[in-house]
Parts: structure tokens; C-alpha cells; sequence
């Protein structure tokens, strides 16, 4: 995902999560070299995401 | 789904059979997005052996052929220097990866061509990639790719992964690549190094798979890895090579590195030649332009206006806290969905006690779930769209450049623009995000600035929507917060003394937002934000109902009355600050009652809207406050925000009086 303060690009799991403060669970990601609170893809876009990747059958597939 | 295991021995090896594609280059050049744009969402990230570099790897059917996609961490150069360029380069010795795709920036094609020129001469399986073309033609750039490819005799695809242009040829590049042997380019340095470089690869006998003129470079740079493959390849041979290797070096004074890093930068530029044409005047693209005129004071100041007016002041305040607000509060809630609640409930339930507690003057329903959804929703929702519109175009990092200069006066930087910006959406959690300051003294002074005069989206957006009714309303509500924000940041800076750190940041490009990413961010925030407030809403009722049953709610009204009146405000006007004690949105409601129920004027809603917006933090801010900072400071400035919410309420209301202001 790309930071939307730096511009910084990082992978999801490389930036800080879950401190506790939301209620209903942490729905952000802070980026890892502005700190910047960054909204996480919702699971839905992602699925809708992943039906588009699956029609295009050139792509990728399942490790 | 992606999975992620730290397992620091984790077998690099891909499957038997299945090909191997490496994608190498500097750092943010878009092999991130080339790599998911190949590998679409299955990936496995791991430890690199023996490290802590993380090394993403996918599987991709490209043409009915299966691959396993690569990306490597960032490198400069095949010298390698930090442990992200050596875990890239043993990728590439270890790996054995079947296609290697160089990827760059197109805008800095020059300075990064040097690394094509060292993957070609180490003869390695390579195909170039140049990126982000998009943003090059934008500046006028002209890239010849043929030409290019024709001199490096690999093949060179032009791409914007970003906007996924040119992925498909990559695909199809890598699916029909063939080794070009005689077509690949030889890349001849002067004289001498050529002398010093063929002495030494030709006393090579071992395999390789970096060719051996490569590798003479790469000993001749003193390369301790390559040093090491080599002593062990060459085995008795080894030591000739080792002293022929120290008496170049002498004889060059150390000088070799310099001297080959020149040649091929010059190589580099030669390549060039006629390949990249950058036009006379270089063409200063709209985003440039507007880029250059935000972090202007001159010109950045009214652009920050022109934003404030037509993104806040039109578009959420107007728009979302006027028009929708009106459609869904009072056309849905109030004319359709309340009757018929409050006429089902009185149905259905026997009890008055009960029937109060879902659909009275403080019901779950009536004013819970209708707060909630009819006033808040619509605001939240414009505000975030807006700010996601404004945050995917690169504003805020310039915002944080325009303010810097001015934030050095309150003991901050521009850094602090991040918590401020993010208290606009939600106070609470932007006092978290102080955290992130880089001392203590910048993080006590921005949680007072925060707690002070940062409203958030909701209480922003009631507050434009009811004070824009009133001509001159919103200026002076406007004047006193900046006054308020100014005064106390100037006084915080004196009392906590220190020196503000420095500040500086990379700009990133400014863009057009593309629709489908603010609609999902919004989505995300509102989502996040709806859940939050909704149990804190139904939560409120329930405690305003107890109260007004217990009689306790009268008589907290009753304490705040001589409060009201030296504000100038009604009794009524205390239900809006009992409502802000919960939440500063529930509060900023409150008051969105009052105004449509007509009591209160001009005068009295600035000053409440004022004091409101100054006003205690809502108990979530607190609590984080407390976590924060601790009780001491939380409570020192929980009581000074009050004192001045109300003082300044006070003040503002004799002035108003006396000036006959918004009369």
C-alpha cells in the first residue's frame, strides 16, 4: 500500500497495527517511516479484488 | 489471502520445475506493484536466510507456464553495500532466477542505467523495464525505448505499473525471453581499466554464474562476498589471483572503485544519447506547478483557503451538514421513520418508562440512532471524502512544509501537521498518533492544541452548517478558534522550553486522486467510524434517560444554568454541554437541536459554538490523554481546556454585546 502522507510504498504487514485505541477493532495501518494512520483495505474490496484477479487467467494463482 | 511467516530458515528455493523470474532495482521504482500486478494476491514473505530482510515471493501462470515471481529488496548497485543489496544479489548468484527484470524510473533513467550496464556485463538473463512513463511524458521526457533496446541488446518494455500500462508486455517479454548472445552489448571501459579487468578475468578457471568480467570488477572493488566465491572456486589458483588482484590496486592507488563508477556513468550517458530527449525547456507540469505554489507562504496560504472554502465550508458543510443532513434528519427520521416508531412502540409496549427509554425525549431511536444516522452519518461521510480526496492528491506533506515556519513558534513542526490533520477526522485517536512526535515537549503541546481547538469532522461540520445561516457567524467563530490555537501554542512554547527538532520530507508527486481509492477509503473511515459511535450513541440515551427518570439530568441542568447565563446562552443550551461531556459530536448535535428548534440567535450560537469547540475533550480523549501523558497532565489540561472554553465563551459574548456584532 502507498502512504497517504509520504508517498511511502510498504507492505501491509510491515506497518504498525492494532494499538488498542478504536473500538471495533483496528481498521488502520500506520506507515512505517511517517507514521501517518493510513485506512486498511476493507476484507470486501479486497475479495471484489481478488474475483477480478481470478477472471484475468494470465495472473497469478496460490502459493 | 497473504500469508507471512518470519521463519529466518525458510528455503529460498523455489519448486522443482517451475521457472524463476527476479525482480531487481532501487528502491521505490515499482517492483512492489509489478510483483502483485504479476502475482495477484497469493504471496508468502520471509526472512531471507541468515537475515532479517524480508524477500516476497509468488507464484504466476504467465502464457500456460508456471514462474515464481521474486522481489528483491531494493539495490543501487551489484556492489553491494547495505544487507538489502547483498540479500538482492544472492538471490541472483544463488537462485539462479531464469529471468531477471530490471526495473527503473523512467525521470531517472540516466543515474539508474548504470545498474542495467552491470547486470548485462555480468552476463545475467536480464529485461528492462522502464517505469512510471506516465509521469516522464508528463514532463516532456522523450525515451526512445527501440533505440535503447537496440543498444543494450535486451529487451526494454516502457510500463506504468501504478496505472497497470505495460504489464501485459512484460508478461509477454518474460514468457518468450531468449538469451541474445550475440546481440547482447559489450561495454567497453579505457584503456587501462580494460587492461586491469582482462588480466584478472583471465586467469579465472572456475564456474560462474556472474560472468568473469563481472567478477573482476567486483574483486578488483575488493568485494568481500565475490572475494570469498572466488577463493573457493579458483581453489590453488586462489592465491595468484589474490596477488595480482592487491598489486592492481596499488599500482591504481585504490582509485579503481572512483574510476569505473565514472567510466560507467559516462557509458550511461553514451547509451543515451538520442535514446532520452528532455525538451528545452523543461515542461513544468499542473501538478509541479501547484506542487511549488503549496508550500509557498505567498501563494500556499490561499490555496489553503480555497481548499478550507470549497472542500469544508461548500462541500461538508453546505452540502453534507445542510442538504443531506435536512433530507435524512428531518424529512426521514423526524417526518417518516419517528412517527411510526414512536407509534408502533407505544403500541407494543404497556410500559411509559420504557416506551421513554426507546423513543422519549432521549430514546434509543428518537434521538440515539437519529443523531447517529441522520446528523453525524452525512457529515462523517462528506468529510471523508473530502479529506481522502485531499490526502490522495500529496497535499498534506506540503501542508506540513507550509506550516513548518509557523509551527517552530508554537514548539512544533511540521511533523505535527500528521496529528493535527488527523484530529479533524477524530480527536481521540490523534492523540494517540502524538506518540509519533519526536519529544515529549512536542507531544504534551500538541495534545493541549489538539484537546483545544482541533474539532473533529462531526462537530466541524454541525458548526459550519448552523453558523453559515448566520451572516458574519462563521468569520468570527473562525477568528477566535486561529486567535485561541495561536495564543496558546505561543504561550505552551514559552512554558515548555526546548528547541523544536528538524524537519524535513521527501515530497511525493502530486496526483490526480483516482475515484475507486477515495471511495474505499471513506468507505473504510466511515465504517470504522459508524461502529465506534453507534454504541456510544445508544449508550448515551440510555444514561440521558436514567438521568431524566432519576431526576439527575434536571438538576446537572439546573447546576449549569448560572454557567448558561453568564454566557448569554438559555437554560436549554446546557443539554448541549452535558451531550459534549460524552462525545463532541453528540454535543455538536445537541446543538443542531436547538438551532432548529429556534432558541437560540446569531450571537448566542457563535458563543456557544465556540465554547463547545474549546470545550472539555469527549471522555475517550481523555482516557487516551490519561494513557498518554498521565493523570497529572491529562487532568492539567482537561481543567485549563474548561477554563478557557468558558472564559473565552464569556469574553466573546461581552465583546459581541458591546460591538452590537451579529446582531
Amino acid at each position: 500500500m502507498i502512504c497517504g502522507f509520504c508517498g511511502y510504498t510498504f507492505d501491509e504487514k510491515d506497518g504498525k497495527q492494532g494499538c488498542g485505541g478504536c473500538s471495533g477493532g483496528c481498521h488502520s495501518i500506520h506507515c512505517p517511516r511517517c507514521n501517518y494512520k493510513n485506512p486498511l483495505e476493507p476484507e470486501l474490496v479486497k475479495k471484489i479484488r481478488r474475483i477480478f484477479k481470478k477472471n484475468d487467467s494470465d495472473k497469478g494463482d496460490a502459493e | 489471502m497473504s500469508s507471512s511467516s518470519n521463519n529466518s530458515s525458510s528455503e529460498p528455493a523455489g519448486r522443482a520445475g517451475v521457472r524463476r523470474v527476479a525482480l531487481v532495482g532501487n528502491p521505490n521504482v515499482g517492483k512492489s506493484v509489478l510483483f502483485n500486478a504479476l502475482t495477484g494476491a497469493y504471496v508468502t514473505v520471509s526472512n531471507y536466510p541468515g537475515t532479517s530482510v524480508e524477500v516476497s515471493r509468488g507464484n504466476s501462470t504467465i502464457e500456460g507456464e508456471s514462474w515464481q515471481v521474486i522481489d528483491t529488496p531494493g539495490m543501487y548497485s551489484i556492489h553491494t553495500i547495505t544487507e538489502e543489496e547483498r540479500v538482492a544479489r544472492e538471490i541472483l548468484l544463488h537462485e539462479t532466477p531464469d529471468v531477471v527484470v530490471h526495473v527503473l524510473d523512467a525521470r531517472n533513467l540516466e543515474r539508474m542505467l548504470a545498474m542495467t550496464v552491470q547486470l548485462i556485463e555480468a552476463e545475467l538473463p536480464v529485461i528492462l523495464v522502464v517505469n512510471i512513463m506516465d509521469e516522464a511524458e508528463r514532463m516532456g521526457l522523450k525515451i526512445d525505448l527501440e533505440l535503447l533496446q537496440k543498444r543494450l541488446g535486451i529487451p526494454v518494455i516502457g510500463a506504468a505499473t501504478a496505472r497497470n500500462r505495460g504489464v501485459d508486455a512484460i508478461r509477454a517479454a518474460i514468457a518468450g525471453y531468449k538469451r541474445q548472445g550475440d546481440a547482447r552489448r559489450r561495454f567497453p571501459y579505457s584503456r587501462l581499466l580494460e587492461q586491469d579487468i582482462n588480466e584478472i578475468a583471465g586467469m579465472m578457471t572456475g564456474e560462474y554464474i556472474l560472468s568473469r568480467r563481472s567478477l573482476a570488477m567486483l574483486l578488483l572493488q575488493q568485494d568481500e562476498e565475490i572475494i570469498e566465491i572466488v577463493r573457493h572456486r579458483e581453489g590453488e589458483g586462489y592465491p595468484v589471483l589474490e596477488e595480482l588482484a592487491r598489486e592492481i590496486s596499488f599500482k591504481r592507488r585504490g582509485s579503481f572503485h572512483l574510476n569505473l563508477s565514472l567510466e560507467r556513468n559516462e557509458i550511461a550517458k553514451d547509451l543515451l544519447n538520442g535514446v532520452f530527449v528532455a525538451p528545452d525547456k523543461r515542461v513544468v507540469t499542473w501538478a509541479e506547478r501547484l506542487s511549488n505554489w503549496s508550500v509557498k507562504p505567498l501563494t500556499g496560504v490561499p490555496m489553503l483557503l480555497i481548499v478550507l472554502y470549497f472542500g469544508l465550508y461548500k462541500f461538508v458543510g453546505q452540502f453534507g451538514a445542510g442538504t443531506v443532513v435536512d433530507l435524512l434528519e428531518k424529512r426521514f427520521f423526524v417526518d417518516m421513520v419517528n412517527p411510526w416508531v414512536i407509534g408502533l412502540v407505544k403500541k407494543i409496549v404497556p410500559w411509559e418508562i420504557v416506551q421513554e427509554l426507546i423513543v422519549g425525549e432521549y430514546g434509543i431511536i428518537t434521538l440515539g440512532i437519529r443523531y447517529a444516522v441522520g446528523i453525524i452519518l452525512p457529515i462523517v461521510a462528506t468529510f471523508f471524502i473530502f479529506f481522502s480526496f485531499l490526502e490522495d492528491t500529496g497535499y498534506f506533506p506540503r501542508l506540513a512544509l507550509l506550516v513548518d515556519r509557523v509551527f517552530k513558534y508554537f514548539g512544533l513542526t511540521g511533523r505535527a501537521v500528521i496529528p493535527m490533520v488527523l484530529g479533524f477526522g477524530c480527536d481521540t485517536m490523534a492523540t494517540m498518533v502524538t506518540r509519533t512526535l519526536e519529544t515529549v515537549r512536542e507531544r504534551v503541546i500538541a495534545t493541549v492544541l489538539l484537546a483545544l481547538a482541533i474539532p473533529c469532522s462531526a462537530q466541524l461540520g454541525v458548526i459550519i452548517a448552523l453558523l453559515s445561516k448566520a451572516p458574519g457567524a462563521l468569520a468570527v467563530w473562525s477568528v477566535c478558534l486561529l486567535l485561541i490555537f495561536i495564543a496558546v501554542g505561543l504561550l505552551a512554547a514559552r512554558i515548555l522550553p526546548g528547541e523544536a527538532p528538524m524537519f524535513y520530507m521527501e515530497l511525493p508527486p502530486m496526483r490526480l486522486p483516482q475515484f475507486s481509492n477515495v471511495l474505499t477509503k471513506t468507505y473504510t473511515r466511515m465504517q470504522w467510524y459508524f461502529l465506534e459511535i453507534l454504541p456510544l450513541f445508544v449508550l448515551a440515551s440510555v444514561l440521558l434517560w436514567l438521568g431524566k427518570v432519576t431526576g439527575f439530568f434536571e438538576k446537572a441542568i439546573d447546576a449549569m444554568t448560572p454557567v448558561m447565563a453568564s454566557l448569554g446562552l438559555p437554560r436549554e443550551a446546557a443539554v448541549a454541554f452535558i451531550f459534549g461531556f460524552f462525545r463532541r459530536d453528540y454535543g455538536a448535535a445537541g446543538l443542531y437541536d436547538l438551532q432548529t428548534k429556534g432558541l437560540m440567535d446569531a450571537r448566542q450560537l457563535t458563543v456557544a459554538a465556540v465554547t463547545l469547540t474549546l470545550f472539555i475533550p469527549c471522555v475517550a480523549q481523555f482516557l487516551v490523554m490519561k494513557n498518554e501523558r498521565g493523570w497529572r497532565v491529562a487532568g492539567g489540561i482537561g481543567l485549563f481546556v474548561s477554563l478557557l472554553a468558558f472564559g473565552s465563551g464569556y469574553l466573546l459574548n461581552q465583546l459581541l454585546l458591546v460591538t452590537g456584532l451579529l446582531a
